[in-house]
């Protein structure tokens, strides 16, 4: 009974990131990189993979050290983790996709004060165990990346005619340049609350 | 006294010792990609150098940088570039940077070997409006000084693009940017000449 309770609670920590606790959809956490690098698919994905990789060590790290952790450091210890990992990953891009590194700018260090890594560091990972805080990771992570991706693809697809790079609008369509900008995105990211809004207002 | 001193040891141990081993973590992982780092900056510059000297084979980074002034306040300073082919020298080029329209844009400039005329100029950063600013990435604006007087450049609203000239012409709907441009040359231009005509690197007859 008490094994089905855990995989039950199992299953619902890993689908909660793609609907129900949505970092963009649901929570609207992360706005900085979800409005700034979802000009192209690429950009977006490779965001959403570094951001998968910060939560997942995070979360790791604070869910073994979560009875060790003295309440009043504990948002030092998150800020300090979260800043070692996020180096790693700027390392990491710009020594193997320096291209895109120099695409992201300055939105990867930005990482270090995404809420959503936070957020999940304080609400699960210095909760529960290691298990439950790579799931929730992964979740998390990975609803974010396909959010993010799915709003980069519009945005592509409008703004240049093409998804992922690849050419899906014929050559007569005229780019609408305003989408690659950031009024694109909040129009794109505006659209998108209100159909999930409506998605779960219909759910209800 | 050694309470206070127990107390902060009690409260604040995990935070050291992570703080440590983080460090640590990064240090070793910086030691490992550093070379690969620095390499990829050395082969982007000589990729943006070789766009601007498609004869040019071998770029030497001048050891000295140039210190670019506004009256006596240093406002910048540039990395001068010898670019030589079979040791025989085709021309120079050095790192210019002002503010567009969005923010900083860094150029590379390239001349001949005479420090007489342009030999163009490639854009290493800049975050101008998609489809606008970041026009002077393209032909249009680029060839226009392609040959044009390493001397001081006018930006002009009409005329001819493809004249050789000291007459840029602006991009149409970009004309923050297309300033932006030209003034960041002109600012360097001169400067860059000086210092290298006082250094002896090239002479003031040229």
């Amino acid at each position: 009974m008490a094994n089905e309770n855990s995989n039950t609670k199992l299953l619902s920590v890993a689908t909660a990131g793609f609907w129900k606790q949505n970092p963009v959809l649901r929570l609207v956490l992360g706005m900085c990189p979800t409005l700034a690098v979802t000009t192209a698919g690429f950009d977006a994905l490779t965001m959403g993979l570094c951001v998968v990789f910060v939560l997942v060590c995070s979360n790791t790290v604070t869910s073994i050290i979560r009875r060790q952790l003295k309440p009043h450091v504990r948002i030092m210890m998150f800020v300090l983790t979260i800043a070692a990992f996020v180096t790693i990953a700027d390392l990491f891009l710009q020594a193997f996709v320096p291209r895109m590194s120099e695409k992201l700018g300055p939105y990867v260090p930005l990482i270090i004060v995404n809420c959503i890594i936070i957020a999940r560091a304080e609400a699960c990972a210095s909760k529960n165990g290691i298990v439950v805080s790579i799931v929730d990771a992964l979740s998390m992570g990975f609803g974010f990346t396909v959010t993010i991706c799915l709003l980069a693809s519009i945005r592509e697809l409008l703004a240049a005619g093409t998804v992922f790079g690849l050419r899906l609008m014929p050559d007569s369509y005229v780019p609408m340049t305003a989408m690659s900008m950031p009024v694109g995105a909040f129009v794109a990211l505006g659209l998108l609350l209100a159909t999930a809004n409506l998605i779960s207002a219909k759910e209800a | 006294m050694v309470n206070s001193v127990k107390l902060f040891f009690r409260e604040s141990w995990l935070l050291v010792a992570c703080a440590f081993l983080f460090g640590l973590l990064l240090a070793v992982t910086d030691a490992a990609w550093a070379p690969k780092i620095a390499q990829n900056k050395i082969d982007k510059t000589n990729a943006m150098l070789q766009s601007i000297f498609t004869d040019g084979h071998e770029f030497e980074k001048l050891p000295e940088k140039i210190d670019i002034l506004s009256g006596k306040v240093k406002t910048g300073e540039s990395t001068v570039y010898k670019v030589t082919t079979d040791g025989r020298i085709v021309g120079w080029a050095f790192t210019a940077e002002g503010f567009g329209f969005a923010d900083k844009i860094q150029l590379i400039v390239g001349v001949d070997a005479a420090f007489k005329k342009m030999r163009g100029f490639a854009v290493v950063s800049s975050y101008e409006t998609p489809g606008f600013g970041d026009r002077i990435k393209g032909d249009f604006y680029r060839n226009q000084f392609v040959g044009a007087p390493a001397a001081n450049l006018n930006l002009v609203k009409g005329g001819d693009p493809s004249a050789i000239d000291s007459d840029i012409v602006a991009i149409t709907g970009a004309t923050v940017s297309s300033t932006a441009v030209v003034n960041i040359i002109n600012r360097y231009m001169d400067t860059v000449k000086q210092a290298m005509v006082s250094k002896g690197v090239i002479s003031s007859g040229q």
